[in-house]
């Protein structure tokens, strides 16, 4: 076995009382350390984190996914033993092989960052007006192209201690994916891809990001870009 | 002309309240500037619009009227701008409060 207790998972939650339960036991058998980030959901996600044995961080009002995953690296990296840090959504969408698979890449390769991407191999499993929205968002992404990545908003990620402290993320909402990406070149992370498995259950899909939302993760990343970092 | 006794009386209206609302010392110099040059401009159209008729002439916009529509478009568009740009920045800033309130009630797993 091996040992993961200088790893740390952040997990944003914002009404997902109906799997986040499940999900953190799942990830807990593996890693002991999981920080969850209650973005003020009006449901039961609290209570159903406080009875995994995950660490349970609430904010007072729902703020956006990109500030939850900061409040939970804020957490996690005060930890200091904490090496590696992970994001993983809570929906249960993504699989703890892919997390370690990545985590072995970041222990033995020279690599800041490792990204999950959906687009190696077979893409058959992914719903289509998908497949071509998130294709659209890399075409349009002058950054993602020119670190060779094909799935910028992919919410498995895995970093070290480096990138955890020079992460800051500022677009609350669903802009911090490309901020992330941004952040890459700005710094000059080293960064690689790992194909990924994305499990879109129906739940899964049913809350997951809708296109309409792409208009506005364009429109924020633009205005950022022109009022600078 | 009546109207004219009202448009200037809402401008000099404006300019106090501006000037008593927003006392703080942090507030720009530059916009209560800009602003009081605008009220100032504002009361000279409306007691000389042949003036303003003659300006927009000459840059070629035919009428005095049309001359402060597009002034307006273009002062709104900015206007509007900023105050997204402002509401951001302040939205970072609530993010960053609820942040240190969320830590600061952070909730360790409770050993068992």
């Amino acid at each position: 076995m091996t040992d993961w207790s200088e790893v740390w998972l952040i997990v944003p939650v914002y009404d997902e009382g109906r799997v986040v339960g499940d999900v953190v036991r799942d990830v807990l058998r593996t890693f002991p350390n999981v920080v969850c980030v209650d973005d003020g959901s009006r449901d039961d996600s609290a209570a159903e984190i406080r009875r995994t044995g995950a660490h349970l961080v609430r904010h007072p009002v729902n703020l956006g996914q990109g500030a939850a995953i900061q409040t939970g690296l804020e957490y996690a990296r005060a930890r200091p033993d904490a090496q590696f840090f992970v994001t993983f959504d809570a929906d249960g969408q993504h699989q703890v092989d892919d997390v370690v698979a990545m985590l072995d890449r970041l222990r033995t390769e020279d690599v800041d960052i490792v990204v999950g991407t959906r687009f190696h191999g077979d893409t058959s499993h992914i719903p289509w007006v998908k497949r071509a929205a998130l294709k659209a968002v890399v075409r349009l992404s002058p950054c993602s192209r020119r670190l060779g990545l094909t799935d910028a908003h992919n919410g498995l990620r895995a970093f070290n201690r480096k990138v955890a402290l020079q992460l800051n993320i500022t677009l609350n909402g669903m802009g911090h994916a490309s901020e992330i990406v941004r952040l890459m070149e700005y710094w000059n992370w080293r960064v690689a891809e790992e194909p990924v498995m994305i499990r879109y259950t129906d739940y899964a899909v049913a809350k997951g990001q809708s296109l309409v939302n792409g208009v506005n993760i364009v429109f924020e990343t633009m205005l950022r870009n022109r009022a600078g970092l | 002309m009546l109207i004219q006794y009202v448009l200037v009386a809402s401008c000099i209206s404006l300019l106090i309240l501006f000037l008593r609302k927003r006392g703080s010392v942090r507030t720009a110099a530059g916009t209560k500037l800009a602003f009081v040059l605008f009220v100032m401009f504002g009361i000279y159209a409306v007691l000389r619009p042949e003036d303003v008729q003659a300006v927009a002439v000459w840059l070629g916009v035919g009428r005095g009227s049309d001359l402060l529509l597009y002034a307006l478009v273009v002062v709104f568009t900015f206007a509007t701008l900023n105050a997204y740009l402002r509401f951001k920045d302040i939205e970072l800033r609530y993010a960053r409060l609820t942040r240190a309130i969320a830590l600061r009630n952070a909730e360790p797993p409770s050993a068992d």
